[in-house]
């Protein structure tokens, strides 16, 4: 079986985000980018199941500007074997994601796709979830275990009440969630293989699919400073402030 | 707008400027120590304080081409942002003036163009133009309060190694390091207690021993400068850690460059897999840098050399598989010509046996920092080598195959020097921004965060000539000058930044609880190992004044 890893570049998770000055979004200049969290879990899943022998191959697609090359050669460096690079250098939005995802689902016919939940820019958490609609394929999405045997995928799902346990039919869509494992360090040896690994590059017109966003960005603002609260000196005092000063009771 | 206008072009005339001041430098030592235009060993000691003076002047010169450099590749890449720009400028004021002022070669010895011997007339064509520019407005407070501003992010320059396969490379060390190295080193160092062996296979499964072993031999053929941000990184997290790649990084050289087909084929691919951990045993306790002394000797008997003598501050010498040993071949010969080295393997020892072999005893020596190794004395009594361990199979080599090796071991310390002060420099940034006082976080106060800032500036010097001395090692050229100069400038960088960061703790910098403690303590020994200050000095400008390089 073939796995199909669809990956992210994103803002590193220890840069503290700031917005830009006229308001038109997050800003990336200068910041140090990395793959989405959720995304590396996808990849190290992947290459888990290579190793088990439940799948044969594992090919990692980003879709992003010229750089997403670079997040696509660390998944080679982690052990998936090939990337799709589908070059845009503007904004895409889940469903067009989701489109293009689509048609590389069916050029390359893979048994599984894994997807993080989602990516931690914009959180959306759409993009799986869209991308197995437009398939028609089943769905597990916030898996924290994950096991292909014969036609089936059981899958276990962090839910809201506590851990809901699936088996879905493949080929599926998965998104993968925290739990789910701890993706390991490319080594070196690994990181030099993966300068010879292939990246396929497309347009999203190879692929035929209008990626011109359905929405539109009004403005992006920092969230308020938080204020310093004040001291109340008993419940008394409370409650009035409760009730007439935030009026919540 | 604290960015000077024209930078760029500023410091390429203050570059030039400063190149004239050494020049002149340069000639006027060369007179105190040279007669009829050859160098005497005699009289450079005798000037040694000039002498070591303008090695020190001439790794400033270095430290703001490279910093150049750095920044014209930055700027043409389109990535030379308001942090580097200050950086640069901060670098050049900073260095500029002491070059103009005097040089502290330590705390308490201050070299001034004066004590070269440098006429006034020289330093007032030095102190104009473009150079007066940068000394007066190059490094001002408020110059390193932006920087200090711009820092808070985490961002510290960017390295400008341009190259996608480092700049991963140095990621994922980095996440290794934040995992699994920063979150338990300090426990390490108070309990006094060896890098656990699951850290070490870790190490080696991410291909650290065998870096720079070639891939004929089992290794990856990488460079020097991939060795440069893994030791950085490693040594970030732990300078034990960042040490461990030194030992078989020296161990493979030396077989190498210097061991028969034999030899390679049977060692190099076990050191590079880590299966084998090397240790170097030179010094002996009345032998430390004048090596040709040593008095530790291996006679012949039959098949195997019976080996007799003293050694000390050996590394990791109770854990390890290997011993590079350098000893006497040639009784008759008392300089370096009678020495050779053996590649002699040994059991792995416990804590409470380090030396389980006959002929071979010893014990541990206390030590400030630098822990997770330990350092141990060894007395040798009829330990027994093969005949056939002798690495090249010919006697009275072992002088030169060591000095083959030195160029990278001191390469290798710079970048382990770059990463400790980085860790200082995080772990006083830190500190100053969570520390409330007078109801702010000090990094508030300009003297607070112009330390950190003047900190990050001179990493970057070091950093810069630590890949300097790196690119032209994988270039195939004689470096051991440039290689000097970036382990002389970055062990005092380690410890100025360990200090200043304790510092900037007050009080809680000197409670054993806190990382800081044990990063002055490790930081300490940088200046002395790979060899001392002084030393390097004192080769670096026997290197110039011979025209080397």
């Amino acid at each position: 079986m073939k796995v199909l890893v669809a990956i992210k570049r994103v803002v590193d998770f220890n840069v503290n985000i700031r917005v830009r000055g006229d308001g038109s979004g997050v800003e990336t200049n200068n910041v140090k980018m990395s793959m989405n969290p959720f995304d590396e879990i996808a990849v190290e899943e992947a290459i888990r199941m290579r190793e088990a022998g439940t799948a044969e191959e594992v090919v990692a697609v980003s879709i992003g500007p010229a750089q997403s090359a670079e997040t696509i050669r660390t998944a080679l460096a982690m052990g998936a074997d090939r990337g799709i690079h589908v070059l845009c250098e503007t904004q895409t939005e889940p469903l067009a994601v989701a489109k293009l995802l689509k048609a590389i689902v069916e050029k390359e016919d893979p048994g599984l796709v894994i997807l993080g939940k989602q990516a931690i820019d914009d959180d959306c958490n759409q993009t799986g979830q869209m991308l197995s609609a437009l398939l028609g394929w089943a769905q597990g999405a916030f898996i924290s275990k994950l096991a292909v045997a014969g036609g089936n995928a059981e899958v276990t799902r962090e839910v809201d009440g506590g851990l809901e346990k699936v088996s879905i039919k493949i080929p599926a869509v998965v998104t993968v969630d925290l739990r789910l494992n701890e993706p390991r360090y490319a080594s070196l040896p690994n990181i030099m293989k993966a300068k010879k690994k292939p990246i396929d590059q497309m347009s999203p017109d190879d692929l035929g699919v209008d990626v011109a966003p359905r929405m539109k960005i009004l403005k992006v603002e920092e969230p308020p400073k938080r204020q310093a609260g004040v001291k109340v000196e008993n419940a008394a005092q409370l409650v009035d402030k409760l009730k007439n000063e935030a009026k919540v009771i | 707008m604290r960015v000077l206008d024209g930078l760029l072009p500023t410091c390429g005339e203050a570059l030039a400027a400063a190149e004239t001041l050494l020049a002149a430098a340069r000639r006027a030592v060369e007179e105190k120590v040279s007669a009829d235009g050859i160098i005497g060993n005699d009289a450079l000691e005798q000037e040694q304080f000039a002498a070591h003076g303008f090695a020190w002047m001439a790794t400033y010169v270095e430290g703001l081409r490279q910093m150049l450099g750095w920044a014209r590749r930055l700027d043409d890449a389109g990535r030379l942002g308001e942090l580097e720009s200050l950086m640069l400028q901060s670098a050049f004021g900073e260095y500029l003036a002491q070059l103009y002022g005097g040089i502290a070669l330590s705390q308490v010895e201050v070299a001034r163009p004066r004590d070269l011997g440098v006429a006034s007339a020289d330093v007032h064509v030095f102190f104009k133009g473009a150079v007066k520019t940068l000394i007066y407005e190059g490094n001002t407070s408020a110059v390193r309060r932006r920087i200090a501003q711009l820092m808070t992010d985490g961002a510290f320059g960017d390295p400008g190694l341009e190259d996608e396969t480092l700049d991963l490379v140095r990621d994922q060390f980095h996440r290794f390091v934040e995992d699994k190295v920063s979150p338990d080193a300090h426990q390490w160092h108070l309990d006094d207690e060896l890098i656990p062996m699951a850290v070490v296979e870790q190490m080696a499964e991410l291909g650290v021993f065998g870096l720079t072993v070639p891939e004929e031999w089992g290794g990856l053929g990488m460079g020097k400068t991939a060795m440069c941000v893994v030791t950085e990184e490693l040594s970030r997290g732990y300078i034990g850690v960042g040490s461990l790649g030194t030992r078989s990084e020296i161990a493979a050289e030396l077989i190498r460059l210097g061991g028969t087909t034999a030899q390679k084929e049977k060692y190099l691919p076990r050191i590079a897999s880590g299966e084998i951990l090397p240790t170097a045993v030179f010094t002996e306790p009345n032998t430390g840098s004048d090596l040709a002394s040593l008095r530790a000797r291996a006679v012949r008997d039959g098949d195997v050399y019976r080996i007799t003598g003293n050694k000390t501050w050996i590394t990791h010498g109770g854990r390890s598989d290997l011993m590079t040993l350098l000893v006497r071949t040639d009784g008759d010969e008392k300089g370096y010509r009678g020495l050779s080295m053996f590649l002699a393997e040994k059991p792995r020892g416990t804590d409470d046996d380090p030396f389980p072999a006959p002929g071979m005893s010893g014990g541990e020596i206390p030590v400030l920092g630098y822990r997770g190794m330990k350092e141990y004395e060894i007395a040798f009594d009829g330990f027994e080598v093969p005949a056939d361990a002798l690495l090249g199979g010919a006697p009275g080599q072992g002088f030169k195959q060591l000095m083959a090796t030195f160029e990278s071991a001191r390469i290798q310390t710079a970048a382990r020097a770059v990463g400790v002060a980085q860790n200082a420099l995080e772990l006083g940034l830190t500190y100053a921004r969570d520390r409330k006082q007078f109801g702010k976080p000090i990094y508030e106060f300009p003297r607070v965060a112009g330390k950190l800032a003047w900190m990050a500036v001179e990493i970057m010097v070091a950093r810069q000539m630590a890949y300097f001395a790196g690119r032209e090692k994988d270039s195939g050229r004689r470096c051991d000058i440039e290689a000097g100069m970036a382990k002389l400038l970055a062990a005092r960088v380690a410890w100025a930044g360990a200090d200043n960061a304790l510092q900037v703790h007050g009080g809680n910098g000197y409670a054993l609880e806190f990382a800081i403690s044990r990063v002055l303590c490790d930081a300490r020994i940088l200046n002395i190992f790979e060899g001392a200050a002084e030393i390097q000095a004192h080769v670096i400008v026997r290197g110039l004044l011979s025209g080397r390089n």
